[in-house]
């Protein structure tokens, strides 16, 4: 019986289960295809009951599915399991976190959000680095450290969940945001100004959900963020990069070769911050332009031209 | 009032109350209190361990029992002063034994300061007089006929909802903590006369020295089990010994009430950030119970106190608007105020019409899971689930403080939500809901506080206020269907303009300054604080009750912007 499972076979599912067979020894992985694993240590599955059997519960899909994976696998676990999130997507227009629908739909409460710099192929390589748990329960952090953590890999903890899973899907907006400017040609200026302003927004942001502060400027915001800019190879900045050379959003989409949370945070934010009568310009702008309201030269027009006010 | 003692009384006893097996545990109390004292000193002598601990705890205790005592003058006083002074003179010389005794025997003293006393005949007397005195207190002038006929007359003031039937079901099973929201001093009499009338078990639960200091509150609450927390004391021992105190009553299966809210709502809006202080309690108290074996399970149960009239309104709209404004707030007419406070005491005791709706939530588990009838854990998709699945780790049940805290918190969000859906909205919140949009309207681009020096200045034709009045009650009502609060039934039942008239006499009789008039066929916004004080509780709502004009709607939207940021 392994203590550790993987939901979600997708590139990254399957990288975070290689993380754990080399660390941590036996691992489950469920998909809903069947597939081959091929390696001993990592489990292959279809089946919940196997998932169940585990105490540490990754859930590694995007965020569109994860509502109707954990009301099926929420069947088969209880209060004994802890459940730890990499999605980084947020749901509706109050900005609902994936934790919060995950503590909603099934009976886990020990539940946490993994993020920080991890890509897939990092993390499939076995580059060091690190990323940070965010989960109210220090045994999540400790568990999901004993799982993935080692010589390659350094796990960071916080209590601020809502803080992690704000900035990690604002960076996946940013880096999309970022990706489009580099693919217009833009230098390293913009993409700073973009990085920074973008933070200073996504502060904002989380602090009106009741975030700390300085979660932005850890392994989840900018520690993020800078791996994305320095050229990850992560989605969201291909699907920017697309974007700047005028394919339309199925096609630049389908360059990316994963889901794109980026893409649907931006409107997201966008009503949020309208509604809260706070100021998110970039976000609000980058939704009008993946909406097709705006070009991306009326945005940039239009964001150069705000009043300058203390930074 | 000096010379009167405010040690609590005790009757005489000249024979010993053996409980009979039907009665509530709390019945039991006294003969348990000493058992319970040694389980919070074990427990505190448990949490401080080293040398050093101790000595720290010691010298917190001192220094700040030291300060409270040399701010009195009576003797006592002199006498607890010279005890922690010794106690800071030998400390450093006290051998390992010495310290540990020493703590034990000051945490010893605070655990009997706090332990109440139950006494049955006090609770037999009480059944029957409170509810006349709380008639009298809702309504002063029905007093002499309501003693006469209390029951009838308080049945109609003080209404209760919610699933009364599985609360005494559960009340059987296991330990039922009941978390209401806290609006008024009247709240835990209220409480306890709907639990008496019910039929439900009554609860033990913390209540403030300050209602110690009146001898006659004092005498009942400390001889109904409450238990006294001096919040003067600022010592983290007598904290410890507080949090101890409650999860071992709960332990030991007595059931509890506490506030989370901490303090009364100063805004008059539902408390959304809860002080989880006892609430944790009771989690440790099941993680504590299940580690050792025991599977008493406990529930929690919130619940909402709605007042068409609060008492302390326009004392604790102050305090809010101080608290909010800061140095922005300016007092006007300071020593009026003063006396407007002596005369809205008195009114009190002037004729009129109030009523409170207690609601009681769903209980819910200590992990926020609801349950069943029958006391099971139900999981979201309604499966059963063993709640001691959260006290195990790795195949054990354990005690796990920074677990606990956790779960402590996330239970909170989810009594903090129960809250907002088990609302219910009377009259007068939501005529002042509608007024103060009007306000909020009429003023835009000011601040709030700006917005409040519009004292009697802006006018409603009663005709539009009345249709404005009938399209928010009935988006009210559309929320209602959609389970997102509940509607009081005469806010249902009447017609706009008999709501406005019935709301406009309740105020007027109440308070001090009327809330709202009318005058030439327009209603006057006489008292924007007060208006803001009943409004408050609906402001989370503003948006879905703006279904108006893009007025309106703009209204709705600074008010929810004001609860947002709250």
């Amino acid at each position: 019986m392994s203590r550790v499972a993987v939901l979600g076979g997708g590139g990254f599912g399957r990288a975070l289960a290689a993380q754990v067979a080399r660390t941590a020894g036996v691992v489950t992985l469920w998909s809903r295809q069947p597939r081959e694993s091929g390696d001993d240590k990592i489990r292959a599955t279809t089946r919940f009951a196997d998932v169940a059997e585990a105490e540490l519960v990754f859930l590694a899909v995007p965020s569109i599915h994860v509502a109707a994976l954990a009301r099926e696998v929420g069947n088969h676990l209880d209060g004994t399991h802890l459940l730890v999130h990499v999605s980084r997507g947020l749901l509706g227009n109050d900005l609902t976190t994936i934790s919060q629908l995950l503590r909603a739909t099934t009976p886990c409460r020990r539940v946490g959000v993994l993020a920080g710099p991890l890509v897939a192929r990092a993390l499939a390589e076995g580059e060091p680095g690190g990323g940070v748990v965010g989960s109210l329960f220090p045994e999540v952090s400790d568990a999901v450290r004993e799982a993935i953590g080692g010589p390659t890999m350094r796990i960071y903890g916080t209590t601020d969940v809502v803080g992690v899973e704000i900035a990690s899907a604002m960076v996946g907006l940013f880096a999309l945001g970022i990706g489009y400017a580099q693919g217009r040609g833009f230098g390293p200026a913009t993409t700073a100004m973009l990085a920074t302003r973008g933070m200073a927004e996504a502060t904002r942001v989380g602090l009106a959900c009741g975030a700390t502060e300085r979660t932005f400027s850890g392994l989840a915001g900018f520690g993020d963020l800078m791996a994305a800019v320095a050229g990850d190879g992560r989605p969201e900045s291909m699907f920017g990069r697309a974007l700047a050379e005028g394919l339309p959003l199925a096609e630049a989409a389908a360059r990316a070769g994963a889901f794109v949370e980026g893409a649907g945070i931006a409107g997201q934010v966008a009503a949020f911050a309208e509604r809260h009568a706070m100021e998110a310009p970039i976000s609000a702008g980058m939704a009008a332009l993946l909406s097709g309201k705006a070009s991306g030269a009326a945005v940039l027009a239009q964001l150069m031209s705000r009043p300058v006010r203390g930074e | 009032m000096k010379l009167l003692p405010t040690k609590p009384l005790r009757l005489p006893r000249f024979r010993t109350y053996v409980p009979a097996p039907t009665d509530p545990k709390i019945f039991w109390f006294n003969s348990e209190r000493d058992g319970i004292v040694s389980d919070v000193v074990r427990r505190i002598l448990e949490r401080y361990q080293g040398d050093e601990d101790i000595e720290l705890c010691l010298n917190d205790a001192a220094y700040n029992e030291i300060r409270r005592h040399e701010a009195r003058t009576d003797e006592g006083a002199s006498n607890r002063l010279e005890y922690w002074r010794g106690i800071v003179r030998r400390l450093s010389r006290m051998s390992s034994e010495g310290k540990q005794e020493t703590l034990r025997e000051c945490a010893t003293k605070m655990a009997y300061d706090v332990a109440g006393n139950f006494d049955p005949r006090v609770y037999k007397f009480a059944a029957k007089a409170v509810p006349g005195l709380l008639t009298a207190v809702m309504n002063p002038a029905s007093m002499i006929r309501s003693l006469l006929d209390s029951g009838a007359r308080l049945d109609e003031l003080v209404s209760a909802q919610g699933p009364i039937d599985k609360l005494r079901a559960l009340q059987r099973k296991g330990t039922v903590v009941l978390a209401p929201t806290h609006c008024s001093n009247l709240d835990s009499i209220a409480i306890a006369w709907v639990l008496l009338r019910e039929n439900l078990s009554p609860v033990v639960y913390g209540a403030g020295k300050n209602l110690f200091s009146n001898p006659i509150i004092s005498f009942f609450m400390h001889n109904l089990g409450a238990y006294r927390v001096d919040r003067r004391i600022k010592a983290t021992l007598y904290k410890e010994v507080l949090k101890s105190y409650s999860s071992v009553m709960i332990e030991r299966g007595y059931h509890s009430l506490f506030f989370p809210g901490g303090t009364r709502s100063r805004s008059g809006a539902i408390e959304k950030r809860l002080k989880l202080g006892l609430a944790g309690s009771g989690v440790e108290a099941f993680s504590r119970n299940h580690a050792r074996g025991v599977r008493r399970p406990v529930y929690f149960v919130p619940a909402t106190i709605n007042y068409a009239l609060v008492l302390e309104a326009e004392t604790l709209v102050d305090d809010y608007l101080k608290e909010q404004g800061r140095h922005r707030y300016i007092i006007e007419d300071d020593e009026f105020s003063r006396v407007e406070r002596w005369i809205s005491f008195f009114s009190r005791f002037r004729a009129l019409e109030s009523a409170c709706v207690i609601r009681f939530g769903e209980p819910m588990d200590p992990f926020g899971n609801q349950v069943d009838e029958d006391g099971r854990s139900l999981a979201p998709g309604g499966r059963t689930v063993d709640p001691m699945t959260y006290v195990t780790r790795r195949g054990q049940a354990v005690v796990d403080s920074a677990r606990d805290a956790a779960y402590t918190r996330e239970l909170g969000d989810a009594i903090a939500h129960s809250y907002g859906v088990e609302t219910v909205a009377m009259p007068t919140q939501l005529l002042a809901h509608v007024i103060f949009r009007r306000m909020v309207r009429a003023t835009p681009g000011l601040d709030l506080f700006a917005r409040l020096r519009h004292r009697g200045d802006i006018a409603i034709p009663v005709d539009e206020l009345t249709t404005d009045l009938g399209n928010t009650r009935d988006a009210l009502l559309g929320l209602e269907q959609r389970g997102r609060i509940h509607v009081d039934a005469l806010l249902r039942r009447e017609s706009p303009q008999r709501i406005l008239e019935r709301c406009l006499a309740t105020w007027d009789g109440y308070h001090l300054r009327p809330v709202a008039k009318i005058v030439s066929g327009s209603v006057l916004a006489e008292d924007p604080n007060l208006l803001l004080y009943y409004s408050n509780r609906l402001r989370g709502f503003a948006a879905e009750l703006a279904i108006g004009n893009e007025a309106d709607r703009a209204a709705a939207h600074d008010i929810e912007v004001m609860e947002l940021r709250s």
